[in-house]
This record gives C-alpha cells, sequence and structure tokens, in this order.
C-alpha cells in the first residue's frame, strides 16, 4: 500500500508488557487449533492428556487466556503498561460485545437458572447493555480487553465446573428435533473465545490507539485468508488421499504393458501398445473386467468440452470484435451487456431446463452428446465475450492507429494487430470457462447424461461415426445423438445410485472417490494449465 | 401534452435519421455488396426458422449461409465481416430471449392449473404460493413453490453470512494487505476454489460434512439447511473475493496515499477510505455471490433429504428439505405434463431472481464507476 510502513526508528523497543499479550495471542493460538481438532473428532472430549480430560485442559487454558487479557487491560488502565489508548472502544466493539453479551446472559438465564421468556429477557438485556456501556465508556484498554476477556473467563470456568461436561447436551425441543451436545459446543466455544481473546491481545500488542486496532485488524484478516487456503487444501488432499487407491489399483508401468490401441487416418493403420495398463482410466464398467473403470466418462468429458469450445469460442470471439471494434455505444451494445451478464449468472440448472426444452426436441427427442454441447456451450458463451472483450480493450489505441495509417482496412487491422495481441487474455479467459464447465453437473443431468455404469463399449467415437444420407440433413452422426456419461454426472449418478445398484464394481467407495479424484484432476488441470498460460504472457509484457 | 409532441417529434426525427443512414449506407455499399448481405441475413434467418420448427431442411438455408458468407468475405470483406460480427453479436441477446421464451412456455400448464379466483378474477399461479403442499402423486394433486423458496431463502441466508463477510476480507487482504508473495499463492488458490466441481464439494459434503452433522446435533436423518449453506458459501466465496478485489483496486491511489500522508495506519486508511469509496463495487460482490449461491444445484441435490416440505420452526435450520435447484436435479427424470412444468415454474423463479440480481449489481457497478470518475 503506497510503500508505507513502519520504520524500525518507530518501533519501540519490545517490553516485558509486550511479551505478556504475545503470550495471549500465543495461547489464543494454541486454543484455536484445539478447538479445531476438537470440532472434527480428531481428539476426543473425554481422551485424558497428561492425565487431564481435554475439557478440564481446555478450561484451564481458558481461565489464563481470559485472566491474562482482562490483567493486560486492567494493568494498562492503571499505568502499570505504557500504552496509547483512546477515550472509547468505538460502537462497533461496544455493539459487537453487547449482543455476545446479551446472547451469553439469555442463555444462562433461560437454561441454566430456568426463567420463563420475561425473566431471559430482562437477564439478557442487563447484561448485554452492561457490556455495551462497559465497551463504550471506559478508555479503549479497558472497554475492549474485559468483555472479551471476561467471556474467556467464563466459558473457561463452565468447563472446568463441569456445567458443560462431555455428556452434556441441551435439546431445543422442536418439533424436528436437535440439539447442542456437547461435542459441538465445546470446541466452537472455545474457538471463538480464541478469535475473541486472540482480537483484544493482538490489540495489547499493538498498544491499544490506531496501531492496536491494525494490529487486532490484521490479525483476523490473516486468519481468514489462511483458513480459506486451509479449507482448499483440505479438501483437495482429503480427495486425493481418498482416490488415489482406487484411481491407481493394478496400474502398472513398463514395455507392452498396456492396451492395443489402432489409429486409423486416411486408410492407413497404426497400431501401437500403450507402455503402461492404468486399467481405472482405460476400462468401462464390465462383467468380465478385473478392475472397472471410467472411460466412457472420461471421453464424454473430453468431447463436451471440444463441442462447447467449438460453438462458443467463434460466437463469443465476433461478439467481442463487433461490440468494441466496430459498434458505436449505445443502446444495442448496452443491451448486450446486460444480456451477457445475465446469461453468465444464470444458474446453471436454468440451462439445463432450456436445453430439455429447446434443444431435445429438436435432436431426435433423446437426451444427446449434441445438446449437452450446446448447452454447456451457451454457458461458455457469455464468459468467452466478457473476457475477450476485456483482452481487446487493453490493446493500445496506437496499435490501431499504426496499422489504420498504413493503409489497410478495419478488417485487416482487427486480424493482424488487435486479435493477436488480445490473444493471450482470450486463451486464458477460455481455459478458465472450460475449467468451470467441465465440471458442470446440472445442465448435462437434463440434456445428455446416460447410465450410472456405463461399460466400455459405450465410448463415444464422434470422429468414426459421420456418415452420409440420402435424405436431408446428408450429413449424420448417431455418436452425436446418443446419450453419454460424462465425469461430473457419472460421480452424481454413484452418489444417489446407492449401495445396493453398485455391486458389480467390487468396492463401490473406492470407486466413487476415484471418480472424484479423476474429474478433480480433469477440471484442475484445466485451471492450472490457465494460470500458468497467465502468469507466461504477462511475464512477456513485463520484460 | 408539450412533451408527448416533442417526445414524438423527437421519434420521428430518430426514424428519419435512421432511414437517411440506411439509404447512405446502401448507395455507399454498391448493389452486390448489399444483395450479399441480405441473402446472407435471409438464409440465417430461416436457418433459425427451421431449426425452431423442427424441420429436416433446415440444411438447405444453412448450406445457403455458409456459401453467401464465403462469397462475401471474398468479394467485399469489410462488410461481410461486419456483419457476421453483428450476427454473433445478436446470438448473445437471441439466447437469453430464448431461455427466457422456452422456459415461461413451458412453465405456463402448472401456473394456469394453479388458478385461484379471488373476488371472481382468477389469478394465474397464486395457489403455488399461498399453500404449502406439494403431491405430485395422489389427487387432488397439488403443486407449491413455498417450501422450496424457503429452503432457498435458509441456504441462502447462511451463504451469504458465510461467504460475504470472509469474500470481503479476503479482498481486501488480497488488494491492500498482503505482500506481493502470498499474494501470488492466495490468489490463485483462490481460484481454484472456484474451480472445484459442484458435484465434488456436494459428494465430501455427502459422505463427511452431513453424517458429522447428523450425529453432532442428534438429527433424525441427515440433510441439513446449515450445512448446506456453509458449502455454497463456500462455493460463492470466490465470486465475492474477486468481484469485491477488483473494486478496491479501482479507488484511485492517489486516495490512499493521501490518506497515509496524514499519518494513519494501513488499516484506518482501509476503514474510513478504501471501502467507503468502494462501498458499491463491494455490495455489488456480495449480491453477484448471493445469485451463485441461490443457482447452486448439485451440492444442494446430494445433501439435503428430497422431500418438500417447512421445516419445524420455520427457523430450523438443521432439517434440508429441498431448494427450488434441486427440486429441478432431482425430480427431471420421472416428471412428465404438470408435474414437469411445475419444475419449469421454479426454473421460472430462479432466472427472474438472479436476473434481477445481476441487472441490480450491474447498476451500483456503473454507478460506483461514474463516482470514480472513469479510472474503474
Amino acid at each position: 500500500m503506497a510503500g508505507a510502513t513502519r520504520s524500525a526508528l518507530v518501533d519501540e523497543d519490545t517490553t516485558h508488557t509486550d511479551a505478556v499479550a504475545a503470550v495471549a495471542a500465543g495461547l489464543a493460538t494454541l486454543l484455536f487449533a484445539v478447538g479445531v481438532v476438537a470440532l472434527f473428532d480428531v481428539v476426543s472430549l473425554t481422551d485424558p492428556i497428561a492425565g487431564v480430560p481435554v475439557v478440564t485442559l481446555v478450561g484451564g487454558l481458558l481461565v489464563l487466556l481470559g485472566g491474562a487479557v482482562v490483567s493486560f487491560g486492567v494493568g494498562s488502565r492503571l499505568g502499570f503498561v505504557a500504552t496509547d489508548p483512546r477515550p472509547t472502544a468505538g460502537l462497533i466493539a461496544a455493539t459487537a460485545f453487547g449482543l455476545i453479551w446479551f446472547v451469553v446472559g439469555g442463555l444462562v438465564a433461560s437454561q441454566t437458572f430456568g426463567l420463563g421468556t420475561v425473566g431471559w429477557t430482562a437477564a439478557a438485556l442487563v447484561t448485554g447493555g452492561g457490556a455495551f456501556l462497559l465497551t463504550a465508556l471506559p478508555r479503549e484498554d479497558v472497554g475492549s480487553t474485559l468483555p472479551a476477556g471476561a467471556v474467556t473467563l467464563l466459558a473457561g470456568l463452565v468447563f472446568l465446573g463441569g456445567v458443560i461436561g462431555p455428556s452434556w447436551a441441551w435439546n431445543l425441543g422442536w418439533a424436528q428435533p436437535a440439539s447442542f451436545t456437547a461435542g459441538f459446543v465445546v470446541p466452537t466455544l472455545t474457538l471463538f473465545c480464541a478469535l475473541l481473546s486472540g482480537w483484544a491481545s493482538a490489540k495489547a500488542y499493538g498498544g491499544f490507539g490506531a496501531s492496536g486496532r491494525h494490529a487486532g485488524a490484521y490479525l483476523l484478516v490473516y486468519l481468514n485468508a489462511l483458513a480459506i487456503v486451509g479449507v482448499l487444501f483440505a479438501l483437495v488432499a482429503f480427495t486425493v488421499v481418498e482416490g488415489l487407491p482406487g484411481l491407481l489399483r493394478e496400474f502398472t508401468v513398463g514395455l507392452g504393458a498396456g492396451p492395443e490401441s489402432t489409429i486409423a487416418l486416411f486408410g492407413s493403420e497404426l497400431t501401437f501398445t500403450w507402455p503402461f495398463d492404468w486399467p481405472f482410466v482405460m476400462n468401462g464398467v464390465g462383467l468380465l473386467n478385473d478392475v472397472n473403470g471410467v472411460l466412457p466418462a472420461i471421453v464424454g468429458t473430453i468431447w463436451l468440452v471440444v463441442g462447447a469450445v467449438l460453438f462458443a469460442v467463434p460466437l463469443g470471439v465476433g461478439a467481442a470484435v463487433f461490440l468494441t471494434e466496430y459498434a458505436e455505444r449505445g443502446r444495442f451494445t448496452q443491451a448486450v451487456e446486460v444480456a451477457t451478464n445475465g446469461l453468465w449468472s444464470t444458474p446453471s440448472i436454468v440451462f439445463g431446463l432450456f436445453g430439455y426444452a429447446f434443444l431435445i426436441p429438436r435432436f431426435g427427442g433423446g437426451k444427446s452428446l449434441l445438446s449437452g454441447m450446446l448447452t454447456l456451450g451457451f454457458m461458455l458463451l457469455p464468459l468467452v465475450v466478457i473476457t475477450s472483450r476485456e483482452a481487446m480493450l487493453a490493446v493500445p489505441d496506437q496499435y490501431r492507429d499504426a496499422s489504420v495509417a498504413l493503409g489497410v482496412t478495419k478488417w485487416q487491422t482487427i486480424r493482424s494487430v488487435v486479435l493477436p495481441a488480445a490473444l493471450p487474455g482470450v486463451v486464458t479467459g477460455v481455459i478458465l470457462g472450460v475449467g468451470r464447465i467441465a465440471g458442470e453437473t446440472a445442465p448435462i443431468l437434463l440434456t445428455m447424461a446416460g447410465g450410472v455404469f456405463v461399460p466400455g463399449s459405450q465410448t463415444a467415437d464422434v470422429v468414426g461415426g459421420f456418415e452420409f444420407t440420402a435424405s436431408p440433413p446428408f450429413v449424420a452422426n448417431p455418436e452425436l445423438l446418443q446419450a453419454t456419461s460424462a465425469l461430473p454426472y457419472q460421480l452424481y449418478a454413484l452418489i444417489t445410485a446407492g449401495v445396493g445398484a453398485s455391486g458389480n464394481v467390487g468396492n463401490p467407495d473406492q470407486f466413487k472417490w476415484a471418480t472424484a479424484l479423476v474429474l478433480l484432476v480433469v477440471v484442475l488441470s484445466f485451471y492450472a494449465v490457465g494460470i500458468v498460460t497467465r502468469y507466461y504472457f504477462r511475464s512477456k509484457l513485463h520484460e | 401534452m408539450s412533451s408527448t409532441d416533442a417526445d414524438y417529434s423527437g421519434w420521428q426525427t430518430a426514424l428519419r435519421r435512421r432511414f437517411r443512414r440506411g439509404r447512405e449506407f446502401a448507395d455507399e455499399a454498391g448493389p452486390s455488396a448489399l444483395a450479399t448481405v441480405l441473402l446472407g441475413t435471409g438464409s440465417l434467418l430461416a436457418a433459425f426458422v427451421g431449426f425452431l420448427l423442427v424441420s429436416s431442411l433446415t440444411v438447405v438455408p444453412v448450406a445457403v449461409f455458409v456459401v453467401t458468407a464465403a462469397y462475401g468475405y471474398g468479394r467485399h470483406q469489410e462488410l461481410t465481416v461486419r456483419a457476421l460480427t453483428l450476427a454473433t453479436t445478436a446470438s448473445t441477446i437471441l439466447i437469453l430471449t430464448l431461455i427466457t421464451v422456452f422456459i415461461f412456455v413451458e412453465a405456463w400448464p402448472t401456473v394456469e392449473y394453479a388458478s385461484v379466483e379471488v373476488f371472481g378474477v382468477s389469478v394465474p399461479g397464486l395457489r403455488l404460493f399461498v399453500q404449502t403442499n406439494w403431491d405430485a402423486v395422489s389427487p387432488p394433486i397439488r403443486y407449491s413453490m413455498v417450501p422450496m423458496i424457503h429452503g432457498t431463502v435458509m441456504v441462502t441466508v447462511v451463504a451469504t453470512l458465510v461467504a460475504g463477510p470472509l469474500g470481503v476480507a479476503a479482498a481486501l487482504f488480497l488488494s491492500e494487505i498482503a505482500p506481493p508473495l502470498v499474494r501470488e499463492v492466495v490468489k490463485p488458490g483462490v481460484e481454484i476454489l472456484a474451480g472445484i466441481p459442484s458435484i465434488v464439494y456436494g459428494f465430501v459434503g455427502f459422505t463427511v460434512l452431513s453424517p458429522w452433522a447428523s450425529d453432532q446435533f442428534e438429527l433424525l436423518g441427515q440433510g441439513t439447511y446449515l450445512f448446506v449453506g456453509v458449502v455454497v458459501g463456500l462455493m460463492a466465496l470466490p465470486t465475492v473475493v474477486s468481484v469485491a478485489e477488483d473494486a478496491l483496486n479501482s479507488v484511485p491511489e492517489s486516495m490512499k496515499s493521501g490518506s497515509l500522508a496524514l499519518g494513519t495506519t494501513d488499516w484506518q486508511t482501509m476503514t474510513s477510505i478504501t471501502l467507503p469509496a468502494a462501498f458499491s463495487g463491494v455490495s455489488a460482490a456480495v449480491l453477484l455471490g448471493v445469485g451463485r449461491a441461490i443457482g447452486e444445484t448439485m451440492a444442494a441435490t446430494v445433501m439435503l433429504k428430497g422431500v418438500p416440505k417447512l421445516t419445524k420452526p420455520l427457523y430450523n435450520a438443521f432439517y434440508g428439505q429441498e431448494t427450488l435447484t434441486s427440486l429441478i436435479a432431482r425430480n427431471y427424470g420421472e416428471a412428465d405434463g404438470l408435474q414437469m412444468s411445475a419444475l419449469f415454474v421454479a426454473g421460472v423463479i430462479l432466472f427472474i431472481t438472479v436476473l434481477l440480481i445481476s441487472v441490480g449489481s450491474q447498476y451500483v457497478e456503473a454507478r460506483m464507476r461514474s463516482k470514480l470518475g472513469g479510472e474503474a
């Protein structure tokens, strides 16, 4: 940000007071980690660590953390700690703490003391209002630490005192029953208190005031970014770990290990043997197969993408050329802009419905590969228009002027100057768009999907399927007009088919996860290629 | 009165001007070029009509069009290219129009079936929204959109609570806070998060999250709006992040530098300069995220119970019945006639809602662009 950073001259030396705040922040981090692992049952609440049950341990740590935060705030107020607080912690913090304490007071009054609606509302108002005033009225050092530390202290005492033990549960008493159990409440409360106290101690570490707020906010923002990357990593890692065994079943490498393939081109045939055997991606589903695979779905996905790109890219790039080079800004271009953005945000299932109503009756009345291609093409089109337009707008006008000055026509300028310069942007946009449509399930659900377990013989052979006929339309391709499978649909069908239908693939769970992994690899490799292309062209641009 | 006169004459001059421009164009282009363009346009229209009417003779005008276009490219290159690109541009509007027409036409039978008389006037489709019973099998056959609208609202609210704050914070991080190296890691990460297919999210949710939730909250069966909302929120997150980041980046650097020069911290600059200046763009981002969440299908289909009912009590997010999207994805197979048409009604509701959101966010963004003086 404008290169403005705090230099070493401005920083004061780290003192023992900073160390106290840092210890509190460290405690909060530790508790945060414990909360995460406990939430997903990696650690059971009743397991003892060093002879102490986890609940008690967590309670003790929370009390320590809360105590540290409170004592830091009080110490700062009494002048033992050198800080730079403002007169008040601010209305936002006051409202937040007021709401938190409103909920705490209400829950304690209604659940622990069993008060009625009037009773708990009154109690909640008293605690909430008290916390609001406590945050808003005193100086910032007290206002932003005391309410946070007190929540943490209270939670710790509740866990320590066994009010919420491992077998605690709170039945909400709804018509469709649901209850909060200790297994959920203890980790969640721990996470929440750790966040709150962590924020307060980061603020204290920054010495309150403007730089304290800066520290507190940065802690939360960094945590958020970390959590997003963490979720992404966990999701991908989980799928890889679960999917690899199925994917690599009986995978062998070696000369002549794989099946034979024949490529026929212009009458000459070329037969070769694959140097590896990978049954999961080379087989369909069959009774005689040792390992069943998803070859038809992979081939279906590839053809889908090819068809959608062939349909959408010429249309989209053409539209982008017209909009950026030929059209004057007016009603028409505005309408096109609204239409493309509208198309871009239209839900995929609506495209599916449209394909079902519009395309299927026009291609023989049944689900077909061609309908799926066009439906996905409709989805891809707005993305191609938007990204191509951006890429063309980014081409500097000097390029065009220089070309026009040579006396060539507009189209020659576009073809030999604008399009080549815009190509990287267009290509990147198309690749990223393809990644998105390759994983779409909803549109092809209604337009092209075939069976759950597809035998290898049903692998679509579009190139070999073309034939000439005597009646209009003279060219036919039965392969294009057949239902076939694609990876996302296959996964959906496997999930909904249940256990009973999947007897003939051996280990159905392994099969599902392996399918999910193949899908993930296919889609993410499109993204990887797209992102790498972008970096490549960008670095060339900066040379 | 005078204003309508002015409108009328303005409209007349516009028409006259257009006519004159057409004349000039025809004079300039010459008869051969004109004939080529007219033939091309005519054959393209004929091909479109033939396709609409499911005629196998559609191939004839298509062939004529291809030949005309090839001839035109050879003889009248400039004009032909212009006409061709205009045709491709019109196709985006055409597709949106076709979607609108077709799903409305298919939805109409159920809307008509669900007519209710109010004070002697028959209001089509009213019963879809005033009663909550969906029964497609046993008479009286009733269709209701209320449970699905409820489900979509529940999921969208949870998803927005997840995607909104986290997305805006992540956008702030990427555009203002992150050091270049961290940014280069996190930004592709967010993009990849958008790339993971929704069915994979749904599968992980179905096999991991649903049983876990049902265990933690002692629920009967699996499927909760709460966790479908969390998963859908994760999916909507990248949309929010990238659009909000664009908005934050479009705040002129001079504004930020001016604030920093006054001695504020980075965070103060963000909260009092950057965020307020980019507020409309950031809210457009959240709005687009909401649109994404409403339209998300597969995760909801796989994770929900699939029984079109309201939850009891209404705010019970621990049970997940059905959303508008999952209704379509789950029932298209065995549905026909009125029930299929009812699915199209759900599609129409989705389509209109999301289109309104999209137009609204575009309006907000356009306003922001004009406010920041075209630097966006």
